[in-house]
This record gives C-alpha cells, sequence and structure tokens, in this order.
C-alpha cells in the first residue's frame, strides 16, 4: 500500500463510527440490517487502524493529516487536522478492540431492550467520539469529541431508565462531567487567546518557555477536565454509580474506553503541550495522584457487595497504576504504562462482559444474594477466572506481566533519584495487587462458587455470541501475557518513544524545522528477568507428570456423594446455624482485614455520601487545587 | 540433535527428579515430619515417627476420593491441588541451591511474590467451590492471612534488592541469580548488620507463608475442621498435605537463598581443599550443597516453625493482620531504610 493510500485511513476510521450511528438512525428498524451496519461500523475502523501498525508502530512515521487540504500558511496552522503518532494509534487500537468486542456482545446482550437502534446510535457517537478525540490533531476538535463522548456516555448510562439508580447515575455523571467538559472548553480558550492557534502541534511549540500566569491557568484547567474523564481521584464516585446502571457492553467503553481517553489527554497535555514531565514536581504529581487512586479505589472495592459497582472501582484502580507508571517519565516507566492500559482494556472488558452475562441470566449482580454460578454456567465461570487472574497480577496473565513492568520502574526511578518516595509507591503498588486478587477471590466466591441459591437453580448458560466475544478478550489477555517481549517490541514501546519525541511531532505537522528539539535518549531497560513462555512450559512439564501420577494412583476414583439430602442429621452446622444461613457474605468475606482498617473504612463510608452536591463541590476543591500548583511549579 | 535431546532429557531430570518433583516430595515430607517430631518433644511428648508424613501421604491416597453434591466445578476441585504442587515444584526450580541452580534466566525475586500466590489461590479455589460454610471461613482468612503476609514480604524482598543493588552498583538487583552470585563473592547478607531486621522479619514470615502456628487461622482444625480442606479427602487431601511440606521446603530454601548464600563458598573451598577436580569435584559440590541446604533448612525449620509451634497458641485472624502490618512490617521497614541510605 503506498503511503498517499494510508494516509486517509485515520479520517475513514472516526468517519466509519459516525456513519454508522447515522445509518441506523434511518435503517435500524430492521434487526439484521442493524446488526450488519454496527458490525461493518466497528470491525472496519478496526481494521483500518491494524493496516497503519507498520508504517506508523514499526517503521515509525506519523500520519499528519489535513481535512481539505489546508496546510498550515505562513507559519500558522488554521484548517483542522487529524495527527496519528505512535501513541495515537496506540490508544486507537484499544479502542477499536473493545468497541469491536463490545458491539459483538451488545447482540445478544441487548435483545430484551426497548429501543434497540438508539443503543446503537448512542454506541456508535460513543466510540467515534473517542476515536476522533484520540487520533485528532487539533485542541478544539478534541473539545467536540469530549463533548460528543460525554453526552452519548451520559444516554447510555440511563439506558435503561427503568432500573433502579440509573438516572440518578447518569444526572452525577452529567454534573460532574459538563464541569469537566467546561474546563477543557475555558482552558483551550485560554490558550487560544495566548498563542492565537488551537493546532496541536503548533502550541506544543509555543507555549513551552512561554508560560504567563494565563497559560498556567489552562494547564490546571485543561488537567482537570480530562481527570474528570480518566476518573481518578477525586472522581471515582461518578465511575462506580455509572458502571453500576449503564449496560455491561457499555461499561466496557466507559472502564476500556473513555478512562483512557482520559489518560490520553492527560500524556498530551503534559508531555506534549506543556512539556512538563522533567519537572520533578510535576512528576511527584502525576504518582501522587496515580497511588491514591490506586490505594483508595481498592480500598473503595473491597467494600462493595456489588458485582460492577466493585469493577467499577477497581477500574480506577487500575488507571492509578496506568498514570503512576507514566508519572514516572521514564521509558520503562511509559511503556509499562501503556502496557497497563492496554492490559486494562482487555482485562477489564472480559470481567464487565462476565458480569453482564451474570446479570443477563440472574436479573441481579448482588453479590450478597448470588453464588455457585459456575454449576450453571462453567464457561462464563471459566472466562471470568481468566480475566480475574489477569487483573490480579497472576502469572503468565497479561495484568502481571505490565505490573511487574510497573514495579520495577517504579524502583528504578527510586534508584535512579535517590528518593526513597518512589520506593513506596512500589510497596503500594504489590500491596494493592495482592487486595486486587483479595477482592476477585471475594467475587469468585460468592458469584461462581460458593452454593448455588434455590431461586437460580434454573439459570442456563448465556447464548454463544455473547461467550464468544467474552473468548475473544481472553484469549488475547493470555497471548499479551505470554509474549510481553512481543507487545513491548511492537506496541508500547513506539508509543512509549513517541511520548518522548515531541520535536519529531511538531515538525512532522508544521514542516521540518519548525522546532529543533532533541528526541532524548529512551531507556526501556530492565532490571528483572521474566520469561512467561519458559515458566508456562516448565508449569506445563510438572503438572502433567504429576497429573499422570495421580491418575496411576487411582486419583480419578471419584465417588460423588450427597450428604446432605437424606436426612437432617447430616447436615452442616456452622456456629450454631444451619450451613444454608451460615454462608459468609460477599461484604463481610475479609472481616480480618476490614476490622483493622475500621476507622479507614468508616472515613470512607462517610465521604462517599452518594450526593452529587458533594462530589461537584470535590471537583471544584480539585480545580482549585490544581490552579494552586500549577500556578506555583510550573 | 543428540545435544538438543540430551538438553531435553537433563530439563526433564530437573524436573521431575531434582530439584523439581521426587526431591520436593522426599525432603518436604522429610522436613513436615521433622518438624512434628520436634514440636512433640519441645512439649516433652514421644511424638510421631519422622517418616509418619510418608505414612500419611500413602494411606490418603488408598482412599476413596469423595465429592460432595454441593462442588459446583467437579475440575476444579480435583485440580486444584495439583495445579498447587506443580506451581510448587516449578517455583522451586528457580530457588538457587548455593552454586546449583537449574533454570536461571526464568524469574527472579518479584516473580517469585507472585509465584508464591499460585499455590495459596488455588487451595482457595478449591475450597471455594465446596460451597461448605467452613470453606468459606477459611478462605477469608487464608486470604487475610496472604494479605498480612505480603506487605512484610515486600519490604524483605525490596530490601534485599536495594542492598544487592548497592554493592553491584547498578541500583537494585531483582534477579536471584545475580543475588547469589553477590552473596558468593561479598558472604552471606546476614552478616550485614543493616539485613538482620530483615532476616527475623521474613523468619517470622515462613509460618504465616505456610499456614503453622500460630498463623493457622484458616486451617484451625479445632474449630472450622481444617476450613478449606473440610469437604477434601482421599488423594486430593494428601496432595494438599504435600502441598503444605512442599511449601515448608520452599519458604524455608528461599530464606537460606536470600539471607545464606555465602555458605557455598565455603563448600567450594572445602571441595577444592580436598584436592577434587573435574566432574567429580562438581558432583561433589552439588552434594554438599544439597546436603548442606537440606540442613539449614531443618534448622530454620526448627527456629522459625517447630518452636514458634510448641510455645505460642493460635491467634485470631485480626490479630495475625495487626501483627504482620506493624511488628514484622517494622522490622523490615527497619532494614529497607537503613539499605536505602547505604548501610
Amino acid at each position: 500500500m503506498s503511503t498517499e493510500f494510508v494516509r486517509h485511513f485515520p479520517i475513514f476510521a472516526i468517519m466509519l463510527y459516525f456513519l454508522g450511528a447515522f445509518l441506523i438512525v434511518m435503517l435500524g428498524k430492521v434487526r439484521a440490517l442493524r446488526h450488519g451496519i454496527a458490525f461493518v461500523a466497528t470491525a472496519g475502523p478496526l481494521a483500518l487502524l491494524i493496516a497503519l501498525v507498520k508504517p506508523i508502530m514499526i517503521d515509525g512515521g506519523i500520519i499528519a493529516y489535513w481535512m481539505g487540504n489546508r496546510v498550515p500558511a505562513g507559519g500558522y496552522a488554521i484548517g483542522i487536522a487529524l495527527e496519528v503518532d505512535a501513541l495515537g494509534l496506540f490508544f486507537g487500537l484499544l479502542i477499536a478492540t473493545a468497541v469491536f468486542v463490545s458491539c459483538l456482545y451488545s447482540f445478544r446482550y441487548m435483545e430484551r431492550d426497548d429501543n434497540v437502534p438508539q443503543y446503537y446510535t448512542l454506541f456508535l457517537m460513543l466510540a467515534g467520539g473517542v476515536m476522533g478525540l484520540v487520533l485528532s490533531g487539533d485542541l478544539f476538535n478534541m473539545f467536540i469529541m469530549v463533548e460528543i463522548l460525554t453526552f452519548a456516555a451520559v444516554a447510555l448510562t440511563a439506558f435503561r431508565n427503568r432500573a433502579n439508580g440509573a438516572l440518578e447515575a447518569a444526572f452525577k455523571y452529567l454534573v460532574v462531567g459538563c464541569m469537566g467538559s467546561t474546563c477543557i472548553l475555558a482552558g483551550t480558550i485560554l490558550l487560544y487567546a495566548q498563542a492565537r492557534t488551537l493546532n496541536f502541534a503548533q502550541l506544543s511549540a509555543l507555549i513551552p518557555g512561554n508560560l504567563g500566569t494565563s497559560t498556567k491557568l489552562a494547564f490546571a484547567l485543561l488537567f482537570i477536565g480530562f481527570s474528570t474523564k480518566a476518573f481518578i481521584v477525586p472522581f471515582h464516585p461518578l465511575a462506580a454509580d455509572a458502571h453500576g446502571a449503564a449496560p455491561a457492553s457499555i461499561s466496557v467503553l466507559i472502564s476500556g474506553v473513555l478512562t483512557k481517553s482520559g489518560i490520553y489527554g492527560l500524556i498530551r497535555l503534559t508531555y506534549f503541550l506543556f512539556q512538563t514531565m522533567e519537572l520533578g514536581t510535576m512528576q511527584f504529581w502525576l504518582v501522587f495522584l496515580g497511588s491514591v487512586s490506586m490505594f483508595v479505589c481498592v480500598t473503595m472495592a473491597l467494600a462493595q457487595h456489588d458485582f460492577k459497582r466493585l469493577l467499577a472501582f477497581h477500574s480506577i484502580s487500575q488507571i492509578g497504576y496506568v498514570l503512576t507508571a507514566v508519572g514516572l517519565a521514564t521509558g520503562l516507566g511509559v511503556s509499562a504504562g501503556l502496557y497497563h492500559a492496554m492490559n486494562h482494556t482487555l482485562f477489564k472488558g472480559l470481567l464487565f462482559l462476565a458480569a453482564g452475562a451474570v446479570l443477563h441470566e440472574t436479573g441481579t449482580t448482588d453479590l450478597n444474594r448470588l453464588g455457585g454460578l459456575a454449576k450453571k454456567m462453567p464457561h462464563t465461570t471459566a472466562l471470568f477466572l481468566i480475566g480475574a487472574a489477569s487483573i490480579s497480577g497472576i502469572p503468565p496473565f497479561n495484568g502481571f506481566a505490565s505490573k511487574w513492568m510497573i514495579y520495577q520502574a517504579a524502583y528504578q526511578k527510586a534508584a535512579e533519584t535517590g528518593n526513597i518516595g518512589f520506593a513506596l509507591v512500589t510497596i503500594i503498588a504489590l500491596v494493592t495487587s495482592t487486595l486486587t486478587l483479595a477482592s476477585f477471590v471475594k467475587v469468585s466466591q460468592s458469584v461462581f462458587f460458593g452454593r448455588l441459591p434455590k431461586e437460580y437453580e434454573k439459570v442456563q448458560e448465556v447464548p454463544f455470541g455473547m461467550r464468544f466475544a467474552m473468548g475473544i478478550l481472553a484469549l488475547l489477555c493470555i497471548l499479551t501475557g505470554l509474549f510481553p517481549g512481543l507487545v513491548t517490541k511492537y506496541l508500547t514501546e513506539p508509543a512509549a518513544r513517541a511520548v518522548f519525541s515531541v520535536g519529531t511531532y511538531i515538525n512532522s505537522m508544521m514542516g521540518e524545522g519548525t522546532i529543533i528539539l532533541q528526541n532524548p535518549v529512551v531507556n526501556f531497560a530492565q532490571a528483572g528477568v521474566w520469561s512467561p513462555i519458559n515458566w508456562l512450559f516448565l508449569l506445563i512439564i510438572a503438572l502433567l507428570a504429576i497429573t499422570i501420577v495421580a491418575i496411576s494412583g487411582k486419583y480419578d476414583r471419584v465417588r460423588e456423594m450427597n450428604a446432605e439430602k437424606p436426612e437432617g442429621k447430616y447436615d452442616l452446622f456452622f456456629g450454631g446455624e444451619e450451613s444454608v444461613y451460615s454462608q459468609v457474605g460477599g461484604e463481610d468475606l475479609f472481616w480480618g482485614f476490614k476490622h483493622n482498617w475500621r476507622h479507614y473504612f468508616g472515613f470512607m463510608h462517610e465521604l462517599h455520601s452518594g450526593v452529587v452536591n458533594d462530589y461537584a463541590l470535590w471537583a471544584v476543591v480539585a480545580l482549585a487545587l490544581a490552579i494552586v500548583y500549577a500556578t506555583i511549579v510550573l | 540433535m543428540s545435544a538438543i535431546l540430551l538438553d531435553a532429557l537433563r530439563y526433564l531430570g530437573y524436573i521431575l527428579i531434582f530439584p523439581g518433583f521426587l526431591f520436593c516430595f522426599l525432603t518436604g515430607l522429610l522436613l513436615c515430619g521433622i518438624d512434628r517430631k520436634l514440636v512433640a518433644r519441645m512439649q516433652k511428648r514421644v511424638g510421631p515417627p519422622i517418616l509418619q508424613p510418608f505414612y500419611d501421604f500413602f494411606k490418603l491416597c488408598g482412599k476413596e476420593t469423595i465429592v460432595p453434591a454441593t462442588v459446583t466445578s467437579k475440575t476444579v476441585f480435583l485440580l486444584a491441588p495439583l495445579v498447587g504442587l506443580a506451581s510448587l515444584v516449578v517455583l522451586q526450580l528457580f530457588i538457587p541451591i548455593f552454586s546449583f541452580r537449574a533454570f536461571g534466566a526464568v524469574a527472579d525475586v518479584i516473580v517469585i511474590l507472585y509465584l508464591l500466590l499460585i499455590p495459596a489461590v488455588s487451595v482457595i479455589m478449591g475450597g471455594s467451590v465446596t460451597g461448605s460454610p467452613y470453606a468459606g471461613v477459611g478462605l477469608s482468612r487464608e486470604m487475610v492471612t496472604i494479605l498480612a503476609c505480603e506487605l512484610p514480604l515486600v519490604l524483605v524482598l525490596l530490601s534485599v534488592a536495594k542492598t544487592v543493588g548497592n554493592a553491584l552498583d547498578t541500583g537494585l538487583c531483582f534477579s536471584l541469580t545475580q543475588i547469589a552470585a553477590f552473596q558468593a563473592k561479598y558472604g552471606s547478607l546476614i552478616l550485614r548488620p543493616s539485613m538482620i531486621p530483615a532476616a527475623i522479619a521474613f523468619l517470622l514470615i515462613i509460618p504465616g507463608e505456610t499456614g503453622n502456628h500460630p498463623f493457622d487461622a484458616a486451617e484451625a482444625e479445632t474449630e472450622i475442621c481444617e476450613g478449606m480442606l473440610a469437604e477434601y479427602s482421599g488423594a486430593p487431601l494428601g496432595v494438599y498435605k504435600l502441598n503444605h511440606a512442599v511449601k515448608m521446603l520452599t519458604m524455608t530454601s528461599l530464606f537460606i537463598a536470600l539471607f545464606f548464600g555465602g555458605i557455598g563458598t565455603g563448600i567450594e573451598q572445602l571441595a577444592a581443599a580436598m584436592g577434587l577436580t573435574g566432574g567429580a569435584a562438581g558432583m561433589v559440590v552439588i552434594l554438599l550443597d544439597v546436603l548442606v541446604m537440606f540442613l539449614l533448612c531443618v534448622l530454620t525449620t526448627a527456629v522459625g516453625i517447630s518452636f514458634v509451634h510448641a510455645v505460642t497458641a493460635r491467634l485470631k485472624i485480626e490479630q495475625i493482620f495487626k501483627y504482620y502490618w506493624t511488628v514484622v512490617s517494622g522490622l523490615a521497614l527497619i532494614s529497607l531504610v537503613l539499605s536505602w541510605y547505604g548501610f
């Protein structure tokens, strides 16, 4: 393919989503047509972006695309531009994958709902919005895409508006989300007033070194704006409500795609627009926010008893990992952060889809009421376990590979700078990972294992279409975990290199020689060793050997026995209670942990009042703090 | 071609015989028997014969396996103990026995930290599928114990990584091979005053990780009928008992590898002094290494597991958590801070 031809792919990828959305409004009444359009509109962009991997990721090119061929004149960029570098393409690939899988899942998942055509319209608008955001080379277009995706996401959160709390969640999201969007708009206006341009590359060339007070204010506004999109602390309660209410396929997009767009915005803002990441204070700021999000949200998740709310808090916790790693501002750190962002999209998508499957069949996601579904839904259980193992960082799944890189990056940073604070970050990250594991042990115990309640005895496995979508993600989770070398070589390292090559970014957009910026040497060296394939190989041999020994020793000479049915005298009693009443509820499973942290949990409980006024107040306080911080340190 | 075949055979030998499956089986159960005997003698009982764990294991293997009707997934129920055992055996392959290492460049200390979770998670999953309330309580406590041990273990490993890294001028070092090489060159880590608190902390973590007294709230035979193992019988139960024994070996030998690695140099010098050369010297060194390693493991077990077992009563789960996150973590933190400032 000639490069001329390939240059048009990004705009086609964005257009296909929006085109699909409008076509479904017109023709979506017919089921087959609707599904066909949605499939093409989601598979097409994925294929187009995969075709871009070779020229951008491997050959290191950048696509600068001017709408209507309005190239910069006189050094000023007037036209609307798309700029796709390895970073943009990386996020684009994540988004396209998540959207595609979520769409496949929706076909069966949403069939019982009313107004399904509207669902697909909003779904594709959301997808197009995020895709436009990450491929855009223009700050104002980023704002427009943020608006589109925010409103589509709000509407989709409230899509099942008869469900308890859906409208409330959407309202909260609307209020705080709009505050975020307004911040982005205000920041954009301030920058335009200063620099007379909206083009990202030109802004990146003009702003650093010319920081006035209003530019610093713009930084704070944009920072808070993108933070609300990434739901990092203090915006995390919104995510929990939105995920709890939205259909599972939309939760996949909110956690796997929307939060990524926030992270993308933050990277563009700090590494490109203001180029502030060399400042120790800025690194501290991002790492601090990331670590707080990581830890606060994992503890919040431990206190949940709703499957999807629990996943929502974990989602923010994992975003905390990404932000921490990106904030380290080292080659390994950024590469690890992006790797984790990818893994997060995959395993969190899988987990949300599994939660959706449970909801689809049982009608509830309350951990205290569910149990024993492994007997009825064995495939969903297996897929869920893969997702759970990935997010908890059990080797050899993908979550481990990226977390392991993050630990190393943080500890290396600590060793290089001599700052013990970064060692603390490593410790928090490692403990958070174990807390994540605890949380998923809780889910597996109270949803899939444990005892099957009477009311769910007629539950069935979900349709094949839904399992297939989950299967794709599960397969990707395993593959990206087993081949970390390939993933880092072809995906995350080019993207991380792009993060550090601002000069190339500006010059490829505005013409060679606009700016002379040496790209720093990016170091991806790791201090540790981990080769999952060899380990897995050893494990399989050992497992085979042990199984053969076990079976030859009549391990499988098994008798199934029902010791309870005949009469009461064989029944289990626990703490004086019949076993039916003595199951430990999902909420209280880790009593021994929560007891020691009861003051913390009590504090958190009071803090998260669920009142939108409070959350809006938090946003205002966060903005005020960000403004103060930006004026002091920049 | 024959070279590849020979290599394959050698690796297979590593996995199946030494230091893999057979070695783990024999030494683990032996360690378990010694521990039981020691505890008995400390409590002025006669105690079982040292080979009792072997008799127990073979007896359990001869029994019928009963799967309760409440089990939600028979595959998980039967496979969980085997996966746990396999992952422990593989983990044992990465722990250097002084100068002898079966596999060097596969996993570092952080990976080991996570690989240690797999046996625990498999026992939790196995208990979880039974649907028994005893298992429910047991797994809850097991998970909290894991959480409790995790923080001090992380601190210990990071302080080791920093100390070794300081000396090697790389700033930090996670590789077990390099940690072993470092100790062979500069002497055991235990000889450094800054590492002594970390070593004590690790010694206190061992009974928590293996689920021994007084940190065995998760199994608590007298209270919750061994928790997650309540519904297990026959060969799977035997494999769980074996897992417990192997985990004792893994934790103690990891302790030796991290803190007493310098002893290996002495063994090599001894072999050299005996005037051995070539292949014979290599064999003798390995034999001596294994022997010394095993003796040190027995010593660690005696101090870290048996003695603690004999003099304490079982703690409640919230006490376990508090103890690890305050006392033991505090000790490890002292080492981390000291190693950070170059002591």
